[in-house]
């Protein structure tokens, strides 16, 4: 029998409002169709089921906590019935529009210890911008929901580059947010995926992209949240550490489901547009809710794609990923997933990137220097594998 | 056959006034091709040529013609290249003729071709029938069209045939004044075979076909002959005529005009100009014969360096047919390995890229072109100097000359004063101003050719709203204060980019160029300084500021098949940029500026 597949990601397809910038599979709410998604879900979490021992799950969306109380009570169960109750690390993905004090205690009573919270901005007007369907004032009210229910693990989502976000407003909505002082921080860029409502209004010339802004507000996010007591592990996450941590182990607070993630480790995934990656395999599952649900009611999981990983690939993908990190490459880990050494492969890319002040050589890691962070991209296009 | 029934002549027009129509109907008319068989605008066979309106390589064509005097003539048109690019060709096949008629656009007047091409006839004595064609239309203007005649041109306008080639008005009357007012050929005197070598393709069936006029004696299948500029010996393999299509002849005797086929491997064996003659017993060339030089040269890079081989191939190719063209290779630092090339001129130059393109489907990079400059040293010797790459050291320089034309533009009155700003602007000098009518002017300007390789016609195309026409001939050389200008990117000169301007327009040029560069060239993790420096002189700076960050945030499960996929493909177009010292130059940035 192969080793348990340690992680689990469920994503609930479910919004009440598209924001402008979205390009994650998710539909408006239709109770019909949500009651058919959390039977499928359980279906196809009872298919799984066997072949896990998750260490972490991760809720995301969609905004999971859109789902009634009722729909969560089916859900905790159905994972209960399996066993799943004491998980080291299991996140639900929050909007604070939609966290109840009821729903807070539900899942913190079923097992959920992490709450993420979809924040992006404390500006009224960016998130009106954006096309949130919460206020600053929710933020507030939602965090304090969730800390009297007990949660003592909050990640806080942020995003900069924002149309008509200056320095100003940014740093404003740091100092807040640090004032809440979470456990966890993200920050990320604005992108302009293909398709979005923000993406064809930067076409059409509604605004410019001043990269020059956005520079010097990724610079202020790293200074500002470091000065506030986080921790930079990864190029877009911030958490707090244990004052005993040394600066590059990964801090105490850190998701342990993402960094699973970087580390290329397998996991499974559930919910429609899901990804998972099991020995080598990436499947993904269909982007339509109904199209999944007819999958597994007819005995299979709705998996459209499949794509296995020749080693070389899963190799440039571990390096590039790893040097996404603070702790970077670590030869170890490598040497026994793979059975070589990374200056074997790559010598003379992680030369090249050492003298560019990147990255520098140490004992058992190839380390990003904090330049080097901030060009993960250019570092990691050194590692990735080019097929023909 | 009897040179007292044989005219040769040839049709010189400015675009679309009408010489393919007219040569149509000549052949239609004559037989010597159907009606079925007519297919429009038969003698312009490259597509580049029928877009373009220009011919640039066409067949001498016989047809045979019963004169009202009750005897049958054989006629040879022979086409001439319509553009002054080709002027040496133009003046080798007109003096393959004894006569051409001038075609003049009853609407349009005459144009600034039509000077310039009437020029190049005048000086071969060919004798002239000027043709008013399109009188078929509304607003045709036979008499304007003959006032022009006689001003401009110095014609009687009792010599001139109003026409319409479309309607085939006028076409007998063509045919009957070739037949009476052109001379026929008379023998040179000398005493063997003298026969002008105009032209020559390449034909997978026959190999080398080579384009002749016999002057003296004749050409049949067996003689033994020799080229004497080249100093080949071979023995003619076949002869013939065009009809358009070519077809085999017994000889082609003293007056006649065909091809002649030998062991003959490559067209560039062939000179233009060249004289054949018996090879046992030789008479002295032809008057007139020149080696052809390349005016302007640029280079001409693979954008993919993988298509190296491919290039060389397809240039070998174009040079086939084309012996005018001229390639050798050259390494760039920026470009890698590629070509500088050698064209007659621009439109010449802008053909073989464009057939490049189209034909060969090639993706390339043309360096600047530039013209062909007269360095004297300080040590007595002069060199020629086609790339600024080569331009010796300021400190050797005793003098730099550079090639002039002299430019015939012809526009309405109201925008004299444009054009002569511009002609000002590109460092020339108005010679003369003359009226056309009550409503146009010709302007006569000497004008250093490098200012009218870029933008010049098109310059005067826009000004002029379109109704402006500019043809050159080229007109010696002159003594200018020519610097080269380098691009240095963080201190490294970019060879690519380098080029020699006047002194006083260096500095805009390397400003302008500087800020090009500053746009394309992508931000890097340190700052990239683009200067242009007139020898150690830096005269124009732009700054490409440091990238603070490159990371595109977020990237959880679902993201990370996409992530990679973009870091692919980033390191796939790295292998594609160009790293000058240390920065890395897009070849996209290389096209976008050298194109414009
Ligand atoms: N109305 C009219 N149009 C003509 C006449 N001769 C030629 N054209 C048209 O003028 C254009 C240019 O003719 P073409 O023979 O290609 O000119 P070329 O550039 O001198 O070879 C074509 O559209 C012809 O159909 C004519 O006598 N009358
Ligand atoms: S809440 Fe999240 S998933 Fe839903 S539309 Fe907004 S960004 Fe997309
Ligand atoms: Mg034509």
């Amino acid at each position: 029998m192969d080793t348990p597949v340690p992680s689990l990601y469920i994503h609930v397809p479910f919004c009440s409002h598209k924001c402008e910038y979205c390009a994650f599979y998710s539909e408006l709410l239709k109770p019909e169709q949500v009651q058919r998604f959390v039977e499928s879900l359980c279906g196809e979490l009872k298919q799984l089921g066997p072949a896990l021992q998750p260490r972490t799950i991760f809720f995301g969306g969609g905004t999971p906590s859109i789902l009634s109380l009722h729909q969560w009570e089916t859900i905790l169960d159905c994972m209960h019935g399996m066993g799943w109750g004491q998980i080291p690390e299991w996140t639900v993905e929050c909007n604070p529009a939609t966290v109840s004090k009821e729903k807070a205690q539900l899942l913190k009573q079923g097992g959920v210890n992490r709450i993420s919270m979809g924040v992006q901005s404390m500006d009224a007007h960016l998130l009106e911008r954006l096309g949130r369907i919460h206020s600053r004032e929710q933020v507030f009210r939602s965090f304090e929901i969730l800390r009297g229910a007990g949660f003592e693990n909050i990640n806080l989502d942020l995003m900069f580059g924002i149309p008509g976000q200056d320095l100003k407003i940014w740093h404003d909505t740091l100092d807040t947010i640090h004032a809440l002082n979470s456990e966890h921080l993200s920050a990320y860029e604005v992108i302009y995926e293909d398709d979005t409502p923000l993406f064809h209004q930067m076409k059409a010339g509604a605004f410019d992209v001043d990269e020059d802004l956005i520079e010097s507000m990724y610079e202020s996010l790293i200074d500002r949240s470091t000065a506030a007591g986080y921790h930079q592990y990864e190029v877009a996450n911030f958490a707090r550490n244990q004052t005993s941590q040394s600066p590059y182990d990964v801090p105490h607070w850190a998701c342990q489901h993402n960094i699973h993630y970087w580390r290329a480790g397998d996991y499974h995934a559930a919910g429609p547009s899901s990804t998972e990656y099991v020995q080598g395999v990436r499947r993904q599952h269909v982007s339509n809710t109904s199209l999944y649900c007819d999958g597994v009611q007819s005995g299979g999981r709705g998996i459209v794609s499949e794509e296995t990983l020749i080693p070389p690939v899963q190799q440039g993908e571990w390096a590039a990923f790893a040097m996404r990190m603070n702790q970077g490459l670590d030869f170890k880990l490598f040497e026994e997933r793979f059975g070589h050494h990374p200056t074997q492969l790559w010598g003379e890319q992680m030369q090249s990137i050492q003298s560019r002040g990147l990255a520098v050589v140490e004992k058992d890691h190839f380390r990003p220097t904090p330049l080097g962070m901030r060009f993960a991209d250019a570092v990691g296009s050194e590692f990735v594998y080019l097929q023909d | 056959m009897d040179p007292d029934l044989i005219r040769n002549f040839s049709i010189i027009a400015h675009i679309d006034h009408g010489k393919t129509t007219l040569s149509d109907r000549l052949l239609n008319l004559t037989g010597t091709i159907s009606d079925r068989d007519m297919e429009a605008q038969l003698l312009d066979s490259m597509d580049l040529e029928k877009e373009r309106g220009i011919t640039i390589k066409a067949h001498p064509v016989t047809m045979y013609y019963n004169a009202k005097d009750g005897k049958r003539y054989e006629l040879n048109l022979i086409d001439t290249p319509g553009h002054v690019d080709f002027a040496y060709e133009v003046s080798r096949s007109m003096s393959a003729c004894e006569g051409a008629l001038l075609i003049i656009d009853a609407a349009q007047g005459v144009e600034a071709q039509t000077v310039a091409n009437l020029h190049l006839a005048m000086k071969q004595n060919l004798t002239i029938i000027p043709v008013i064609n399109k009188i078929d239309l509304p607003h045709a203007d036979l008499e304007q069209a003959l006032v022009q005649l006689e001003d401009i041109l110095a014609i009687p306008r009792e010599e001139a045939i109003p026409a319409s080639a479309k309607n085939g008005i006028g076409i007998e009357e063509i045919l009957e004044a070739i037949v009476q007012r052109v001379p026929p050929p008379k023998p040179t005197g000398a005493p063997s075979t003298q026969a002008l070598l105009f032209d020559s393709y390449y034909d997978t069936y026959r190999g080398v076909v080579t384009h002749v006029r016999v002057f003296n004696g004749a050409l049949k299948a067996g003689s033994p002959v020799k080229l004497l500029h080249s100093g080949k010996n071979v023995e003619v393999k076949e002869v013939g005529s065009f009809n358009p299509k070519p077809y085999k002849r017994d000889e082609l005797t003293a007056g006649e005009t065909g091809y002649f086929t030998a062991n003959i491997k490559s067209p560039l064996d062939i000179k233009v100009g060249d004289t054949l003659t018996d090879a046992k017993h030789p008479s002295p060339p032809l008057p007139g014969f020149q080696e052809i030089h390349p005016m302007v040269y640029s280079g001409i890079y693979p954008i993919n360096t993988a298509d190296y081989e491919h290039l060389k191939a397809n240039l070998a190719k174009l040079q086939l047919n084309d012996a005018a063209f001229v390639y050798q290779q050259e390494t760039s630092v920026a470009l890698g390995f590629g070509f500088r090339c050698g064209f007659l001129g621009l439109l010449h130059l802008e053909i073989i890229q464009e057939r490049l393109r189209r034909e060969f489907e090639m993706d390339i990079i043309a360096t600047y072109p530039s013209v062909v400059y007269q360095v004297t040293m300080t040590d007595g010797k002069v060199e020629e100097i086609d790339n600024p790459a080569h331009l010796p050291a300021t400190n050797h320089i005793e003098t730099i000359e550079e090639p002039m034309v002299k430019s015939f533009i012809i526009c309405p009155n109201d925008y004299i004063g444009d054009m002569m700003a511009l002609v000002a602007e590109k460092r020339g000098l108005l010679v003369h101003t003359e009226t056309l009518d009550g409503s146009r002017v010709m302007l006569t300007c000497r004008i250093p050719l490098g200012e009218i390789l870029i933008d010049f016609h098109d310059r005067i195309k826009s000004l002029t709203r379109g109704y402006g026409s500019m043809d050159y001939e080229h007109d010696g050389y002159e003594a200018s204060d020519m610097v080269k200008l380098d691009m240095l990117v963080n201190g490294e000169s970019v060879d690519a980019f380098s080029c020699i301007v006047h002194r006083s327009k260096a500095e805009s040029r390397g400003r302008s160029l500087a800020a090009k560069l500053g746009e394309v060239i992508p931000r890097q993790q340190f700052q990239v300084a683009i200067q242009a420096a007139i020898g150690g002189k830096i005269v124009a700076r732009e700054t490409v500021r440091a990238l603070r960050k490159d990371v595109t945030a977020k990237c959880y499960g679902g993201d990370i098949t996409r992530k990679r996929k973009l870091l692919e493909k980033q390191k796939e177009g790295k292998k594609r940029m160009k790293s000058v010292g240390s920065v890395n130059i897009p070849q996209e940035a290389f096209v976008q500026v050298l194109k414009s």
